[in-house]
């Protein structure tokens, strides 16, 4: 399904996974290109957040979860015994639906990643690291002046630009974002859009979102999960002006269910 | 799911509106088209007041279509077969609202022809006018049905209008050398052909527009073109 020359920085390959008898993802293949947004829709349930869980391993943390198949970032394994999750967590980071700081200050959110990581040797490093992660989220000019304040302080639509900074400050190259706008604003939510435009350039993003509108505003291919299975991918402007699927053209002009 | 009609109902209705709107429009235009045919053929004068005010009608559908779409796009963002219809739709009431005024003008012309035109300069013209008349119905009718073959037929047949337009062109031409008397009626009539034609060409346009609604995807390629005759 590779649209373009873009390279692919992941490959899901007959992914299948079970929460205990009940299986939510079959048979997934799916590549996503470096450094595009890649947007994944469906109706709740449909499995596109357990498939994201699937890039960074955090269906790990579920006992009853069980991953069949093969997910592959620049070519190398993730399901691998020996791959160390907290460096694979590393090199993917991910942004929740609800922006969750840690109830640390501003400053102490960023550095949390970058200390376990020990990623910067002395101070000076460490508020190198801070600034610039507030900077690529577009944060910075708004708490330069208060980074000791708690970043529960924020407000909601800053609180998820922390977490995208937070997630940016251990130098991931992937960044999954499950409806990360929902809990926001308009005003917020273009932030973050904008924010986005400007983090493809550098990382490759997925983005899983119930918003039909920003899928075709932020990314450049669409994937649609229903039940469990991918329907159809493909470039966002094919998806949303003249999809394949009958059942892909039913979801995204509301004629589901 | 059903894959029928949209969840929310009263979007269901908007774009039925929309359609009808359409349908309606696209009805008023063949029988103003027809009208000012027959008036340019028969030199039936008294029937021009009636068409050009019927043009009125034809306009006011067009604003109610405008503003239903600008109301389906803020308050639905359509997407995919949603979208194709409502840009179609703005595009094929506009065709149709301009092939309204061509007529109009057709008819406008009939008031100063003299009673007894000729036979001899109206024959193509009124081959012409059968043509483009038969290609409005087409097109409506592709329309209603949805028929991508029929459209690419139409948007083909354009050719057709353009030949029998030189031809009917030629016709006049050939009468006003004869007698540079008959000046002016003959530049009536070569206003009356080229409206025609252009009316044909709208006609291509919603055959265009059809097909992307159906589609998703543009006519390629040039339309056929008919060559000029030389005199």
């Amino acid at each position: 399904m590779e649209l373009n020359n873009s390279k692919i920085k992941i490959k899901a390959k007959n992914l299948n996974v079970f929460y205990g008898k009940k299986q939510a993802l079959f048979d997934i293949n799916l590549d996503i290109n470096q450094k595009e947004v890649t947007a994944l829709i469906g109706p709740s349930g449909c499995g596109k957040s357990t498939f994201i869980r699937c890039i960074n391993r955090m269906n790990d943390v579920i006992d009853i979860c069980k991953v069949e198949g093969s997910v592959e970032i620049d070519g190398a394994e993730i399901n691998e015994k020996n791959v160390d999750v907290v460096t694979l967590r590393e090199k993917v980071g991910m942004v929740f639906q609800k922006p969750n700081p840690f109830p640390k200050s501003i400053y102490d959110n960023i550095a949390y990643g970058p200390i376990i990581h020990g990623a910067a040797e002395n101070k000076n490093q460490m508020d190198n690291i801070v600034e610039t992660s507030l900077k690529k989220a577009a944060l910075w000019d708004e708490v330069k002046d208060r980074l000791n304040e708690p970043g529960t302080s924020l407000s909601g639509g800053q609180q998820q630009r922390l977490c995208i900074a937070r997630a940016l400050s251990v130098n991931p190259e992937v960044i999954l974002m499950d409806e990360p706008c929902s809990a926001l604003d308009p005003i917020a939510t273009a932030k973050i859009e904008e924010l986005i435009d400007d983090l493809k350039k550098s990382y490759t993003i997925v983005i899983v979102t119930h918003s039909m509108a920003q899928a075709v505003r932020v990314s450049q291919k669409t994937g649609f999960f229903h039940l469990g299975k991918i329907i159809e991918v493909d470039s966002t402007e094919k998806i949303f002006k003249n999809p394949a699927n009958k059942m892909t053209q039913d979801y995204i002009t509301g004629r589901f269910g | 799911m059903s894959g029928t009609g949209h969840t929310v109902k009263s979007y269901e209705e908007e774009m039925q509106s929309l359609n009808d709107n359409l349908v309606m429009m696209g009805s008023l235009t063949e029988s103003q088209m027809a009208d000012a045919m027959a008036a340019v053929i028969k030199v039936d004068k008294d029937s021009v007041d009636k068409i050009v005010k019927n043009d009125g009608k034809i306009n006011e559908l067009r604003s109610v279509i405008d503003n239903q779409i600008t109301t389906v796009l803020v308050k639905r963002a359509p997407m995919a077969v949603d979208l194709r219809i409502t840009i179609s739709t703005m595009k094929i009431s506009h065709d149709l609202e301009r092939i309204g005024d061509l007529a109009k003008s057709v008819a406008k012309k009939v008031k100063p022809l003299p009673v007894d035109l000729p036979d001899e300069l109206i024959g193509s013209l009124r081959r012409l006018g059968d043509l483009v008349q038969k290609q409005l119905k087409d097109a409506l009718d592709a329309y209603l049905n949805k028929s991508k073959d029929k459209a690419i037929e139409i948007w083909k047949k354009d050719e057709q209008v353009d030949d029998l337009t030189n031809l009917a062109m030629n016709e006049v031409a050939t009468y006003l050398q004869k007698d540079k008397k008959n000046l002016e009626m003959a530049t009536h009539l070569l206003f009356v052909t080229k409206n025609i034609e252009r009316a044909g060409d709208h006609i291509t346009n919603i055959a265009e527009s059809l097909y992307y609604l159906i589609e998703g995807e543009y006519l390629e390629g040039a339309r056929p073109k008919g060559k000029p005759i030389e005199s």
